[in-house]
């Protein structure tokens, strides 16, 4: 089968029986699912557990499939609501600050230069900061941000009204933006404790 | 976006880079794949619901084309499809006890009770044929 035919003719031929074509319909999205499952729950075992049972809950519910849509915005409702589920079974304990290296050079690895190094810690404030804020925030930031859809797209995704995305969202920002202030200030301190260079 | 939210908004990106995604793990696809083939995942029966929705419409446009039969169908002294079923019972003369069936059909109720009450007969039968239907579906 060729990769490069779109999603209808996958599902066109899982429809008719041949089960393994779903191969290439994970191949495609496995990525986007995984990155979106993972942005949420903040943990990468969880998000495999997450993005695989969405897969297959995807398999079983291929017929209720309507061609008519995208069927990436479809799987990713699946993926969204799992993950938010997934979120409020196990709720989590409330991360500290603390929980956060105050250094970039934390980051530093045996092959990592000191710009890679600041990358990652950017990278990983993000996440940290997204685990502080609700899953429901958590999925809208993502969606936006890492997945860069439009409000239009994220309400056909989660629901949730296109006004109320917008509110939603301007709250999840704020409080990022406190977050990442809070660190990078305990960061100028721990810079600033004498015996640092 | 007002000032506050563009200014969020411009601080988030600063440390959000959209080109760094998380892959999924290696053998992903074959895990999901060995999970299909090992529970044996059926493809939910989208057109079962279908089915079940049917029921009702059949139902209703049953009723319409008896209620429309009792309205259109011009009415005949000798009714030919109620008068066979009334004699029927009024001959019955086994152990039961007799009833007085005459008094029934001398009632000059409007034709449309009559083509209901048969109507229903069938419908009923009709409800437990599907019933039976979608029951060994299942």
């Amino acid at each position: 089968m060729d990769y490069y035919k779109g999603d209808i003719f996958y599902i066109e031929q899982i429809l008719a029986g041949k089960s393994n074509a779903f191969s290439y319909i994970v191949d495609r999205h496995k990525n986007k699912a995984y990155n979106l499952a993972f942005r949420i729950c903040g943990n990468h075992e969880e998000a495999e557990e997450i993005a695989q049972d969405s897969f297959l809950k995807a398999y079983r519910s291929l017929k209720n499939f309507k061609m008519k849509s995208s069927f990436a915005t479809w799987l990713y409702r699946i993926v969204y609501n799992n993950a938010i589920s997934h979120i409020r079974i196990k709720k989590k304990g409330v991360l500290s600050l603390e929980d956060f290296p105050a250094d970039a050079t934390d980051f530093i690895g045996s092959n990592t230069t000191e710009d890679e190094a600041e990358k990652e810690y950017r990278s990983s404030l993000v996440n940290f900061a997204l685990q502080k804020i609700n899953e429901e925030e958590r999925g809208l930031i993502s969606l936006y941000y890492y997945e860069e859809m439009s409000t239009d797209e994220i309400s056909d995704v989660t629901g949730i009204s296109k006004s109320n995305i917008k509110v939603k969202l301007f709250r999840a920002r704020q409080k990022m933006q406190e977050i990442i202030e809070k660190v990078e200030k305990k960061k100028l301190i721990y810079h600033e404790l004498p015996g640092k260079i | 976006m007002n000032y506050q939210e563009k200014y969020n908004d411009d601080i988030l990106r600063q440390y959000i880079n959209p080109e760094r995604i998380e892959k999924a793990p290696e053998g992903f696809t074959s895990k999901v794949m060995t999970r299909i083939q090992i529970e044996k995942v059926p493809l939910r029966a989208a057109d079962m619901s279908q089915k079940k929705n049917l029921v009702p419409v059949i139902s209703t446009a049953v009723i319409i084309l008896l209620l429309a039969a009792a309205f259109f169908i011009p009415g005949k002294e000798v009714d030919p499809l109620v008068h066979p079923v009334a004699t029927f019972f009024n001959n019955i003369k086994v152990s039961l006890p007799e009833f007085n069936l005459s008094s029934i059909v001398r009632l000059n109720l409007p034709s449309v009770i009559r083509y209901v009450f048969i109507g229903t007969v069938i419908l009923t039968l009709f409800d437990r044929a599907l019933y039976g239907i979608f029951h060994r579906e299942k």
